[in-house]
């Protein structure tokens, strides 16, 4: 019994008197058990399980295609290649035809990397599109215009797809299993929190930039859900 | 401590606690709402490149511009072409669908097939197209051999003067056969009643757009009549002259139909008795002096006979009794006809596609000529055929030449009929009456009359009797469920093709469709394989197809139209194409290859009005003018012995009525009574409901209303009133029975039909395509007996006396 006394429980019952009939030998050390292996399964287990990993058919260098631009994170810079058509609408990943303005000649490779032999050979010379995964894949039923953005806007591309201008590896896709979405619009924090306007894609950070920006009218539903 | 109960439960409640405190409930709930957005069943856009290609659409012959957008190659949505003069912006239900079309594999024939199932199941084996050209081309050989070429039979289902239609017509002949079959068309009706008035056969259209009284006898203007794209947008511009006063339309219609109910009046004349009223019509106009008399006296001919005729016979009293409509109405029509600056009088029922009565069309065409609203803006324009190039002429060798001097199975321009081009039902009728089908080989292509035509079980008869029939429809239509060999063509989305003057456009144009995706099938484009057939025949037949493939012939036909000089092949939209010019346009292209290059990716040449002098020489009759009293007429039944000694000449051509008036336009009054048939059944056309050719998208069965179809029946509409007499509610099953078979529908019961009536919508009924078309409802051409038309000798398709019981 004396020893009782210090035992967190007799505490717990001296405190709360009801729970006396919950507490019972070790008690604590269950709830405590249950719970951190909660947090370490939510926190740690899941996001590896949520997610799967796939490599990019080759690795591609951001920095080694803009290295003659004055600024790899300038608008400009990435027009030419994530270019918009005539008529406005955004080409996104550019297809091998961007790629042949420069890579034409596959005898005459413009490097010397095992990355674009693979690409030359496997891709350019056999007139295969590049199967590359995207790492801001919206859902189907969210309408979004690049032109609005960047042309009308004026929002600089690395505010929603971060500072990669400069990079030379692609990182690595991650897809969600469940939803079928790259891992870039929850964001990389599981908890969804963010530090930068690129950590996240989802509809709560549109909104928030349209609010930001002094479009609150864009935040109405049927703007994105058409 | 151990493992108690106890401890397991606190065990878990630590972890429900410490769960919540982790973002894993609130990720999964986002990212399962997520996936159920992904189902793969949920039909999305694929994903790729968006792209946007220009062409004009190719399921009726309205000729509208179409603009497809295409993800990467997957063609995703067609709609209308904003740059394009027919249909500036505007699409029909059915072309909207059209990618349906494309796509659906149970619509379409994927491949060269010949058939393993008994005729009519649609068993079919896909075979290469090396077998098929040969087997096709080993079959002409051998009558070549036999010299019993005339055993060929082509039915043709495309606008006359395609250059595709030229190709099957050329095969038939360099094969040494004069039966090439054309479908009956309105635009047969429209030839023959140009001709015999005005000795003129060129195209004809109405310039509706500038017209500020527009006369419907049953046109359905909102029911897909002409091209439905310019129709829409010609309605719209008469809505909004006729907000203004400036315009008025009135329907004659028996139904309410949505022209009938969008109309500025609505008149209800019996099915049947337009002739008459037109003729009405008319009494009044000449009895009180309002007809154009300097039209009438320098341009016409015949008058003073019409003109008795007219005022003696045709007295508004008599056709109150005849047609049921009002003596005032009547005279408010005539009034309103005659002092209008701009009326027209227009004819073609329903969709305008199916031909109709010729003289009732005459009776129609005479209104016009009183007015003298011929070539004029807001009238009736004749114009020359498009001036495409024509083709060599074809070296038909001995053989060839035995073949095509034989005489037409289907009797068409004999002195029996004398004035038709083609009679598909006499063909039919020849074979069905023979023990053993003189047809031994028949190329269906663009047409499927097996289901289009009267009385289907007929045809089906006559389908079935003929040893070799050979489909080029890209489409699972009945006839080429009947087809012993299917050789598919392309869909109007995969292939280049010409239009040649859209259905009732008043300006030249010519419309060139374009491959707007890959072809998703292994079909090929028809043009192609004729001369493909031609080449595998032998030397001789091949000598007339010398040319590479079907797109050449196409580019030496448009060479025609730079010849020609002038027009255009940009449209801009700001001055609409059917505003008269006063000064030629163009051309705004520098040289042929420009020209060319500019319709390939345009699809488009036209030239608007100009306007000219009547008596430049529209008409060619013996007169040089518009003839009231039709002397061509007058000739074949002077000219032309009768078949038996004594016999009355007139009657064999199926005038029964006697004097002058038989050479005039007239109505020949109902000869179908019968006592055991009381009530007439009138079939009547949808605009979202294709009953031609080519099938509705089955996106269109979507949009009809529960009283049109439900589950696998349609609805036969009856009036209220008459319905009673039969006991019958709505939504009953009745039998509907006529001279030639009995169907099962069910009745939709509205005050919109007149009593004694009873309509059925053409359409319905499929046997063949897929699951979403076939079976649903009943196809009135069932109930349509064998008929001819006076004179003409088509079909009759418009009243068919029948019977009707509870069900």
């Amino acid at each position: 019994m004396k020893n009782s006394a210090e035992k967190p429980s007799s505490i717990v019952v001296a405190a709360f008197p009801a729970l006396g009939r919950y507490v019972s030998k070790g008690g604590w050390l269950c709830f405590l058990a249950g719970f951190v292996g909660a947090l370490f399964l939510g926190w740690y287990v899941f996001p590896k399980l949520l997610y799967s990993s796939q490599p990019q058919p080759f690795n591609f260098s951001h920095k080694v295609h803009l290295e003659e631009a004055d600024d790899p994170e300038d608008v400009e810079s990435c027009l030419n290649c994530h270019a918009f058509r005539d008529d406005g609408t955004f080409v996104g990943i550019p297809r091998l035809d961007k790629c042949k303005e420069c890579h034409e000649d596959p005898e005459s490779p413009l490097g010397d990397s095992d990355d674009e032999a693979t690409f030359l050979t496997n891709y350019m010379a056999e007139k295969k599109e590049v199967p590359w995964l995207s790492y801001s894949r919206q859902p189907d039923c969210v309408y979004f215009s690049h032109a609005a953005h960047v042309k009308m806007g004026e929002i600089e591309c690395k505010t929603c797809h971060g500072p990669h201008g400069g990079s030379e590896v692609l990182p690595l896709y991650r897809e969600n299993r469940i939803s079928g979405y790259p891992i870039g619009i929850w964001g990389e924090r599981i908890s969804g929190l963010k530090t930068n306007t690129w950590d996240r894609m989802k509809m709560d950070d549109c909104a928030e930039c349209h609010t930001e920006k002094g479009h609150e009218e864009n935040n109405a539903c049927f703007v994105c859900h058409k | 401590m151990g493992v108690t109960r106890r401890n397991f439960v606190k065990f878990a409640i630590g972890g429900v606690a410490g769960l919540h405190l982790t973002p894993l409930p609130y990720k999964l709930m986002d990212d399962i709402a997520i996936w159920t957005q992904n189902w793969p069943w949920v039909p999305v856009p694929p994903e790729g490149e968006f792209l946007s290609v220009k062409s004009v659409c190719g399921l009726c012959p309205g000729g509208c511009g179409i603009q497809v957008r295409k993800v990467d190659e997957r063609a995703v949505k067609i709609e209308g072409r904003t740059d394009y003069p027919v249909n500036p912006g505007g699409i029909c239900p059915s072309g909207m669908g059209g990618l349906q079309l494309l796509y659906d594999r149970d619509l379409r024939h994927t491949g060269p097939m010949k058939r393993v199932g008994p005729r009519g199941s649609g068993d079919f084996m896909e075979i290469t197209w090396d077998e098929a050209i040969k087997t096709v081309a080993e079959r002409i050989a051998s009558l070549r051999k036999n010299a019993k070429t005339e055993a060929l039979v082509s039915v043709d289902g495309n606008s006359k003067g395609s250059t595709l239609s030229l190709m099957i017509e050329r095969l038939t002949k360099a094969a040494g056969s004069p039966n090439y079959v054309r479908m009956p068309s309105l635009e047969d009706t429209y030839e023959m009643g140009n001709l015999l008035m005005m000795g003129n056969n060129g195209p004809m259209a109405y310039d509706l757009e500038n017209s500020d009284y527009v006369l419907s006898f049953g046109s359905g203007l909102l029911e897909g009549w002409g091209g439905p794209g310019r129709i829409m947008n010609a309605w719209a511009v008469l809505r909004e002259k006729a907000s203004k006063g400036g315009a008025t339309v009135v329907q004659i219609e028996s139904r309410a139909s949505n022209t009938a109910s969008k109309s500025d009046k609505w008149i209800a004349a019996r099915p049947g008795t337009d002739a008459a009223l037109a003729l009405g019509i008319a009494h009044v106009i000449i009895r009180d002096n309002l007809y154009d008399q300097q039209f009438v006296s320098n341009y016409t001919s015949g008058f003073e006979k019409f003109k008795t005729m007219v005022l003696g016979q045709y007295s508004p009293e008599k056709i109150v009794d005849i047609t049921g409509v009002g003596k005032e109405a009547i005279k408010a029509m005539a009034d309103g006809f005659a002092r209008a600056k701009a009326p027209v009088a227009i004819y073609g029922k329903g969709k305008g596609t199916l031909n109709g009565s010729l003289f009732e069309f005459m009776s129609v065409q005479a209104l016009n000529a009183l007015k003298g609203n011929i070539n004029k803006p807001g009238g009736i324009i004749i114009s020359d055929p498009l001036p495409l190039a024509t083709l060599p002429a074809i070296s038909p060798d001995g053989v060839a030449e035995r073949g095509i001097l034989t005489p037409r199975f289907d009797q068409a321009g004999t002195n029996k009929y004398p004035f038709a081009v083609s009679l598909i039902n006499n063909l039919i009728d020849v074979i069905n009456h023979s023990d053993k089908s003189p047809v031994d080989t028949l190329l269906v292509f663009s047409a499927n009359p097996a289901f289009t035509l009267p009385d289907s079980g007929e045809v089906n008869r006559a389908l079935k009797k003929i040893p070799f029939i050979v489909s080029f429809s890209p489409f699972r239509d009945e006839t080429s469920f009947m087809a012993d060999l299917v050789l598919p063509d392309h869909s109007y989305l995969e292939k280049t093709d010409d239009i040649v003057r859209p259905n009732g456009l008043q300006y030249q144009l010519y419309g060139l469709t374009r491959p707007v995706v890959k072809p998703v099938y292994n079909t090929r484009s028809a043009g192609d394989t004729i001369i493909n057939i031609a080449k595998a025949v032998d030397t001789k037949t091949a000598s007339s197809f010398p040319w590479k493939d079907y797109e050449s012939v196409l580019k030496i036909r448009a060479k025609g139209l730079f010849d020609s000089g002038g027009g255009l092949v940009r449209y801009k939209g700001a001055e609409p194409a059917w505003k008269w010019k006063t000064a030629s346009d163009g051309p705004d292209y520098k040289s042929f290859g420009d020209m060319w290059k500019k319709i390939k990716t345009d699809g488009l040449w036209y030239r608007k009005l100009m306007p000219s002098a009547i008596d430049s020489g529209i008409f060619k009759t013996a007169s040089n003018r518009f003839e009231f009293f039709i002397s061509q007429l007058e000739l074949a039944v002077k000219d032309y012995p009768t078949a038996a000694p004594g016999g009355n000449r007139l009657k064999e051509l199926g005038i029964t009525v006697e004097g002058d008036a038989a050479f005039m336009p007239h109505y020949e009054g109902n000869h179908h009574h019968d006592e055991q048939l009381p009530l007439t059944m009138a079939p009547y056309e949808m605009v979202n409901l294709a009953s031609g050719w080519a099938p509705s998208p089955p996106f269109a069965y979507k949009t009809i209303f529960d009283d049109q179809l439900l589950g696998s029946d349609s609805f036969a509409i009856i009036n209220p009133g008459t319905a009673s007499e039969f006991r019958i509610k709505q939504g009953d099953y009745i039998i509907i029975q006529s001279k030639a078979c009995a169907v099962k529908a069910r009745a939709s019961l509205s005050h919109g039909a007149m009593p004694g009536v009873v309509y059925m919508p053409l359409g319905f009924g499929h046997t063949a395509y897929d699951e979403f078309i076939r079976e649903k409802g009943v196809n009135p051409n069932l109930l349509i007996p064998p008929g001819k038309d006076p004179l003409s000798g088509h079909p009759v398709w418009w009243t068919t006396p029948v019977k009707i019981m509870k069900g």
